[in-house]
């Protein structure tokens, strides 16, 4: 990991209330990887939280988040122009690992949770996996990025809560719905904690015994595994680091 | 280049420059974004005789210029930290300062003969915010001070001991007098201030312990003049600290009578806050042709 500063080449909404930020490395930054994220200031000292973020999509010298605009921090972020710096450490987290065996995988994504799901799916393109994806949304204007959903899976469902595009429904109820029909040797998880909940109750009851993997969100302190601001629950009873020791753990392994 | 090194109770510091307990951890993390051997020292995290798991989450929120934390002194125990990461820690050139809190007295008489000789030096922590037993209930009056700084130094024979100071109290300049008379070698303030975040949608508190210690840049004037009124009242050694960001804030509190500084929040807003404030003591002082910084602590000269 490391503290640079890059300079925001786009920073535009995609959806109702989503921001898509794409910005330029200084040097070269070894590990970014689908399911990690970065930790970027929002630009001004009234502010002196980073905000997390999980990486969308990355080249050699650029990286691509999407947010959501939510307080006073994140809409003085998608004020940020082209053209401007901020300061940034990355990559964070352990993120998404695939398997060698892991041949058909299912992605379920739920509100901003569908962008770590899209780092997966261009991550592993070209591998010859089978991807299956179910991702939510809380209505019409909030869906986005659509054609990558459908361009990078054999099977996409995307879905709303209110049923203004697609099936009414959430992420979770369309993966079950499918789950014949995917056969996933796993299935990878981001969204809000109702729904990975749902996830896990859902595998729970079925018997289904494939192997998954959830990202949580958590509010961070110093988002490299030093202050233990941004904990959750094990299990086996122990606290684990969001930041460091996750963000993405095997569901199984967390007590949401 | 300036000279940098500081003694604060006979331990060397390469410079002023320390970690401030609960924002670095036990330095591994830090550690791979740059060598924290530049700084001038690390106070720990909280250690508790036994593991603690902490409060719920969130621990954290934001105010303006300020955070509020309450993560509960979650730590592995002092016994897994002599294991695991003690040794990391020695195997810098760096001062470590063992922050240790308890529930009794009896705890924090405990952990200071466990770790007497294994540490630099020892922060008595008696002025955390967010736990319910201990903590800051023997950091509030003078009295209690003065009781558990002096079982805690009757536990030490080798190690300095730094006693952490609350300001959400009557006289701050009180209970550090408390402390000395205790037998405290040497004195850091201020811990957070206690604070409280509404979310007004849901009418709670956005932090699960409702109230959290309030940290950063925004306290800084507060921190100051505290650090002043103590530097005036003991005869000790202080370490100041509250809302540092950059090396000019460090050298209010050094002007103020501080004879070493703690930077705690800024490392959150910059991983690479504290080396920044070591570069820019350096060029500070030499643009200023002053020598050590000896020559500045204490230095304030009040108006009228």
């Amino acid at each position: 990991m490391k503290e640079v500063r890059v300079r925001i080449l786009e920073n535009m909404p995609i959806a109702a209330g989503i921001n898509r930020l794409r910005f330029a490395l200084p040097e070269k930054v070894e590990g970014l990887r689908c399911g990690r994220f970065v930790n970027l200031s929002v630009g001004d000292g009234a502010h002196l939280l980073r905000r997390p973020i999980a990486i969308c999509e990355h080249t050699g010298d650029t990286v691509t988040v999407c947010y959501q605009i939510k307080g006073a921090g994140t809409r003085l972020l998608s004020a940020r122009k082209a053209g401007e710096e901020l300061t940034c450490v990355l990559p964070l987290g352990n993120g998404f690992v695939l398997k060698e065996d892991e041949h058909r995988v299912a992605l379920v994504g739920g509100g901003v949770g569908v962008f770590p799901m899209i780092s997966v799916l261009k991550e592993y393109a070209g591998t010859g996996r089978v991807f299956c994806s179910y991702m939510g949304f809380r209505t019409k204007a909030a869906v986005c990025c659509e054609d990558i959903f459908r361009d990078g899976s054999a099977r996409a469902k995307l879905v709303t809560d209110d049923g203004s595009f697609g099936e009414k429904t959430n992420a979770v109820a369309a993966f079950f719905a499918d789950l014949e029909n995917a056969k996933p040797d796993v299935i990878l998880s981001c969204g809000p904690l109702p729904m990975l909940r749902a996830l896990k109750s859902g595998l729970a009851e079925r018997g289904v015994k494939i192997p998954c993997y959830v990202s949580l969100e958590e509010r961070m302190g110093c988002g490299v595994g030093a202050c233990l601001v941004c904990v959750c629950d094990l299990e086996n009873g122990a606290r684990a680091r969001v930041c460091k020791d996750g963000p993405v753990f095997a569901i199984g392994e967390v007590d949401l | 280049m300036a000279d940098l090194r500081v003694n604060v109770c006979g331990v060397p510091f390469k410079n002023p420059v320390i970690a401030a307990s609960g924002t670095f951890g036990f330095g591994k993390e830090f550690n791979e974004i740059y060598d924290i051997s530049v700084l001038g020292g690390i106070s720990t995290k909280g250690l508790t005789l036994e593991p603690r798991l902490g409060n719920p989450t969130p621990r954290i929120a934001e105010g303006y210029g300020v955070i509020l934390n309450a993560v509960g002194l979650q730590n592995p125990g002092v016994e897994e930290f002599i294991r695991d990461d003690l040794p990391f820690l020695r195997g810098k050139d760096t001062v470590v300062i063992a922050n240790v809190a308890g529930r009794t007295i009896d705890d924090y008489a405990g952990i200071c003969a466990r770790l007497d000789g294994l540490v630099d030096m020892i922060e008595l922590n008696i002025s955390c915010p967010n736990v319910k037993c201990g903590g800051m209930a023997f950091g509030i009056r003078p009295k209690s001070v003065k009781e558990v700084t002096r079982a805690a130094k009757g536990a030490l024979k080798k190690t300095p001991l730094i006693v952490k100071l609350s300001p959400n109290v009557e006289s701050i300049a009180a209970n550090a007098l408390a402390a000395q008379e205790g037998g405290a070698d040497c004195l850091s303030l201020i811990n957070t201030l206690t604070g409280m975040v509404v979310d007004i949608e849901r009418r709670r508190p956005l932090i699960a312990n409702n109230t959290g210690g309030v940290s950063g840049a925004g306290i800084r004037p507060i921190a100051v003049r505290m650090v002043w009124e103590v530097c005036r009242a003991v005869s000790v050694p202080v370490i100041g600290m509250g809302g540092i960001t950059c090396a000019e804030d460090a050298l209010e509190f050094i002007i103020a009578g501080a004879s070493a500084v703690q930077v705690g929040t800024a490392n959150f807003t910059d991983t690479l806050a504290m080396p920044r404030i070591i570069g820019g003591l350096n060029e500070w002082l030499d643009a200023r042709g002053i020598k050590t910084l000896q020559e500045l602590r204490g230095t304030l000269r009040l108006n009228n």
